[in-house]
């Protein structure tokens, strides 16, 4: 596994390497002389100024030097000085933008996949009974929904009409006035929170099907996920959350429309995708050795069809990735989210050059960690890639 | 020793499908004894699986059960509930698959996969230990390293994954064996040792099994008893012995002589010619008569009904008289 991880990242590093020439050239070769449009001919920077700034952002040196500059202080942290907020570092935008993104996706897709796959699963070992036909064309309808306009109409109706929801933005500015927090902090812990309380529930559900015995594993199973969430209140409510908590919880509250309107016109696909994969499994002929071993249905259902339907229900995650890109610059416009997609297209329509190659290469970034975490996942699921790949 | 263990009586079988009924076990009765081997031959799709599946109760979902009674000491399986039935499987009657090559699952250990059998049916449970114990015990009977325990499913040669099922079938000390053409997807030689090795198994242990197989000359060393299936019936019951030597029915009889023999006398092959019967609409009388040489009138309207031909040895046919001995047909 640890050979196999390795070469993994080696080659993940090599791509993103290839991405970002790729990218920067690119960039860097829009029609039109950047400097000269943007300094030397703008008539709000005074002339000296102008050939300050240029020396200063490294414009008047070779292109190839400028691109190994940039290359190399990408990988410091260093992603250069924005064009349209100079002297600002794109860092320093990036860092504020970045978790506003991750936090959104990644609860949007750990919500989805985890609906999606319970939905498919009793989908497929129900099939042919009641229900299964109206939860399926419900799936195919919210699946091939136009999303802008679900979005929208979700919108109008929780938030505009009954007002369950704050409307949109990713927080509500008057309550912020006088925070002793930047946004950015509140982020970044409830990124952690996210993070560290899945990663928990995971490793409950996983130390958990270890054990023999039924009872004490679901003994660990209650007590652990008991255990999880009180730590969470505690943190919240008692320990080091309470300064903060209003301020996340504002957050958290204007997560709930994205974070809904993404869960319901993904998780039907992860529920088509899971069914179908139960369906293929439940034919195979180790599920006829389970039953024969006088396994009950559950155990049958959960240990064998379901575990093993996972694996093509895993490799799926690439593609969420892939919808977090794309899809991402419309729910974050949508809902007026100021994430890393926004920045995306106002970078590339202002010719904000180093921060829109930044914001892409950060996408590649976010392209290539997913990936990543979905081979290691892949590999922890299916011995077949474990064991050979670490031979 | 010979005790019945387990008897069929009279069990009748359809599978529902949109096009009717397809008769897959007509009227079929045998019995194993005690530490007995009996062996099930028939061509493809005459009926094999789905008598085994019915010993399990896990025939398919459209399959039906129209009349008779499965038998295992005394107890109709047929009138069991679902949850005792289940806690049967395994524990009294287990099963070495047809295409057991897929029958591990791909993402657990195969000792875990043994492990998960033992803790459902060992009573009082047995410890980490004890468990280990026993795979490492079973895995040596059936010829393999005790260290494969630990190995997944994709890490074994197509042989050692049926060596490995056989002790799986072993773990829980069934009363019977079901092995359905156990060897058929693994070359001859591999095909004979786990054969012979089951055999010496059954020998030590003392178990019944079940041999299905569609080729006789397979099973016939292994077993004590044959039974010769057409068409979702049972045509023949008889010692290995006799039905090897002197096979009564016509099916019987065109199987043996088409079956080149290497120790026995030189026979004439007489091909068995035209197709097996459709079971959604199987032949009226004698479901052979259409390809049998010796039909007469009465085979295609009255059923021949199970006769003793002397020494237990039993056939349905009308005719059964007018068969000739095999060694007859060598001129
Ligand atoms: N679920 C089912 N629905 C309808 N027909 C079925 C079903 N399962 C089996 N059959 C039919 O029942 C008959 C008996 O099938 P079975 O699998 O028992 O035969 P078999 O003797 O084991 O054959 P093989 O040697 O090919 O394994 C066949 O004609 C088969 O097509
Ligand atoms: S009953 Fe008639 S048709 Fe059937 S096997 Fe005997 S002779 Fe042939
Ligand atoms: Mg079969």
């Amino acid at each position: 596994m640890g050979k196999y991880m390795a070469r993994r990242l080696f080659q993940s590093v090599l791509l993103f390497l290839v991405f970002i020439t790729i990218t920067w050239f690119l960039l860097y070769a829009l029609p039109g002389d950047i400097v000269t449009q943007k300094f030397r001919t703008n008539p709000n920077i005074p002339p000296e100024a102008a050939e300050t700034a240029i020396r200063r952002l490294g414009l008047d040196r070779p292109i190839l030097e400028q691109f190994w500059t940039y290359v190399t202080g990408f990988f410091r942290g260093d992603f250069g000085v924005s064009f349209n907020q100079y002297p600002r570092p794109v860092t320093e935008i990036i860092a504020e933008r970045l978790p506003r993104t991750i936090v959104l996706f990644l609860t949007a897709i750990v919500t989805y996949y985890w609906a999606g796959f319970i939905a498919g699963k009793y989908l497929a070992w129900r099939r042919g009974k009641r229900g299964e036909m109206a939860i399926t064309v419900g799936g195919v309808g919210l699946l091939t929904v136009f999303y802008p306009w679900f979005a929208l109409m979700a919108i109008w109706l929780l938030s505009a009409q009954l007002g369950l929801l704050p409307i949109s933005k990713f927080l509500d500015p008057t309550e912020w006035r006088n925070a002793p927090f930047s946004a950015n902090e509140v982020f970044m812990r409830l990124f952690w929170t996210v993070a560290i309380t899945s990663a928990l529930l995971f490793s409950v559900q996983y130390a958990a099907n270890k054990i023999r015995d039924a009872a004490p594993a679901r003994a660990i199973r209650l007590g652990g996920t008991v255990l999880v969430i009180v730590g969470f209140v505690f943190y919240w409510w008692g320990a080091g959350g309470v300064e903060i908590r209003p301020f996340a919880g504002d957050i958290a509250e204007h997560l709930v429309l994205p974070v809904l309107v993404l869960t319901l016109v993904n998780f039907a696909g992860i529920m088509l995708l899971t069914r179908s994969s139960m369906l293929e499994t439940m034919r195979e002929d180790f599920i006829l050795t389970a039953r024969a071993k006088g396994l009950p249905e559950k155990a049958v259902r959960d240990r064998h069809a379901a575990r093993t339907a996972l694996l093509p229900v895993t490799t799926s995650l690439v593609l969420a990735v892939a919808t977090v890109i794309d899809g991402g610059i419309i729910t974050e416009f949508v809902f007026s989210w100021p994430g890393m997609g926004e920045i995306l297209i106002s970078s590339v329509t202002s010719e904000d050059i180093p921060l829109a190659v930044t914001a892409f290469s950060f996408i590649g970034v976010m392209a290539l960690v997913g990936h990543f975490v979905v081979d290691m996942l892949y590999g922890v699921l299916d011995p077949r890639i474990r064991v050979s790949s670490s031979q | 020793m010979s005790r019945p263990l387990l008897e069929v009586d009279h069990l009748v079988m359809n599978y529902t499908t949109e096009k009717g009924d397809v008769s897959a076990i007509q009227d079929v009765s045998f019995t194993l004894n005690e530490g007995e081997s009996l062996g099930l031959v028939g061509e493809s799709g005459c009926g094999k699986t789905s008598i085994a599946m019915s010993l399990l109760r896990l025939v398919a979902e459209n399959a039906r059960f129209d009349s008779g009674e499965i038998r295992l000491d005394g107890t109709d399986l047929l009138s069991l509930t679902d949850e005792e039935m289940r806690q049967r499987r395994w524990n009294d009657i287990s099963m070495v698959f047809q295409g057991a090559m897929n029958a591990w699952n791909p993402v657990y250990k195969v000792g875990d996969q043994i492990r998960e059998a033992m803790d459902l049916h060992f009573h009082p449970r047995l410890s980490n230990a004890e468990v280990e114990a026993r795979i490492s015990k079973l895995f040596e009977l059936v010829g393999l390293n005790p260290a494969m325990m630990n190995r997944y499913p994709h890490e074994f040669s197509g042989g050692m994954r049926q060596r490995a099922i056989i002790a799986m079938a072993l773990s829980c000390d069934p009363k019977i064996i079901i092995a359905d053409e156990p060897t058929t997807a693994l070359d001859v030689i591999v095909q004979d040792q786990i054969l012979q090795e089951l055999k010496k198994i059954q020998a030590d242990l003392g178990m019944s099994i079940i041999y299905i197989s569609h080729d006789i000359a397979v099973i016939a060393e292994v077993t004590d008893k044959i039974g010769v299936m057409y068409a979702g019936k049972l045509v023949e019951l008889g010692s290995t012995r006799e039905v090897f030597a002197r096979p009564r029915h016509p099916y019987a009889f065109l199987l043996l002589s088409s079956t080149p023999s290497v120790t026995g006398p030189r026979r004439k092959l007489a091909p068995l010619e035209g197709e097996p019967p459709d079971l959604l609409n199987p032949p009226t009388g004698c479901r052979f008569h259409p390809r049998c040489p010796y039909a007469t009138d009465q085979c295609a309207t009255d059923e021949p009904p199970m006769e003793d031909a002397g020494d237990g040895h039993q056939v349905a046919c009308w005719n059964w008289k007018e068969v000739p001995e095999l060694g007859g047909l060598t001129k």
